[in-house]
């Protein structure tokens, strides 16, 4: 690959990128005079969150194959009961993932 | 806090980006320079294969303008507590990934504007320092990483959790659940664009709906 032609691209992705992330600031002065605008804000978080974790679970089952999202979905649970109990996040996310990596690597070695 | 459960996903994935994108066959300082400069981690691992086949940049663009698409309304819920300083300002609209963005708006105290920046300055640290990594460690990587990438997984349901303690409404949530749920079967390559924009367009059309939430 040639450099000068990676980084324009590079530099040509990252303007894009910045682009999108800062339009809504370069109109802050109108939207943030919009009620309707400012309530979509304050909706907005609850969903992409939940839209990001759906979107992970399906993008790591399409590594994992295992059936049914089952892995993905046993351990999300699992973090999911422990924070709401424990509120410790590196609690919470250590078995979690500690789980999850245990499943799929027993899964793909042995006949689990 | 809650920086280092998205360093555990960071630094994995970001080893992940250097190291494919050496095999790619660049040079290990270009993909520390991409981590730097784009800082979008799906957009960043689907230029490796275009690079590879030497696309135009018009083609780069677009796919770095589809993945990146939803980015353009997370602003829209850091409009009024964003940093005075310039260049802080705009260095946190650079840095503001889906991970950050979610820590920030699921953070309760919200954390303060200088802050905010600080938390996108340590996040790209963890993604940059897992790019060097990675592709300094070449076609040598030790050890199998698979299935560490759930850290990420796992910090969007931490993240849903906490949001879900300080605002119990059903509607963010079942909203999204739809959203996602039609837009995967209907659009299954970009469920994730289509469900947010869906969210979006809700959002707007039902503004009662969005005025309940905290």
């Amino acid at each position: 690959m040639q450099t000068a032609y990676v980084l324009t691209a590079i530099v040509v992705m990252g303007a894009v990128t910045f682009a999108l992330r800062a339009l809504p600031f370069l109109a802050a002065k109108w939207l943030r005079e919009s009620p309707r605008i400012m309530d979509l804000g304050r909706f907005l978080p609850s969903a992409i969150m939940v839209i990001l974790l759906l979107h992970s679970i399906r993008d790591l089952s399409q590594r994992s194959a295992t059936p049914y999202f089952l892995a993905e979905l046993v351990s999300v649970a699992l973090v999911l009961v422990l924070q709401w109990y424990s509120r410790q996040p590196l609690l919470s996310i250590l078995a979690g993932t500690g789980l999850y990596m245990v499943w799929i690597n027993l899964g793909r070695v042995g006949p689990v | 806090m809650l920086s280092l459960p998205v360093a555990m996903g960071y630094i994995p994935l970001g080893m992940v980006f250097g190291f494919l994108f050496v095999q790619a066959g660049a040079a290990w300082w270009l993909a520390v320079v991409a981590s730097l400069v784009v800082y979008a981690g799906a957009s960043q691992f689907a230029m490796i294969p275009m690079l590879a086949a030497g696309l135009p940049l018009a083609s780069l663009a677009v796919a770095a303008l589809v993945i990146n698409m939803r980015h353009m309304f997370y602003g829209l819920s850091l409009l009024k507590d964003r940093p005075q300083n310039f260049f802080l300002r705009w260095y946190l609209v650079f840095a503001l990934t889906d991970e950050t963005y979610s820590v920030i708006t699921a953070s309760r105290p919200r954390p303060a504007a200088n802050q905010m920046a600080f938390l996108a300055g340590i996040n790209q640290g963890w993604w940059t320092l897992g790019t060097i990594t990675g592709a300094g460690l070449g076609a040598q990587l030790p050890v199998s990483l698979s299935g560490l990438d759930f850290a990420l997984a796992a910090l969007f349901a931490i993240l849903t959790a906490e949001q879900w303690r300080v605002s119990r409404s059903l509607v963010p949530v079942g909203t999204a659940l739809v959203a996602y749920g039609v837009c995967s079967l209907l659009l299954p390559t970009h469920a994730l664009l289509a469900s947010v924009l869906a969210c979006v367009i809700a959002g707007l059309l039902a503004p009662s709906i969005a005025k309940r939430i905290r």
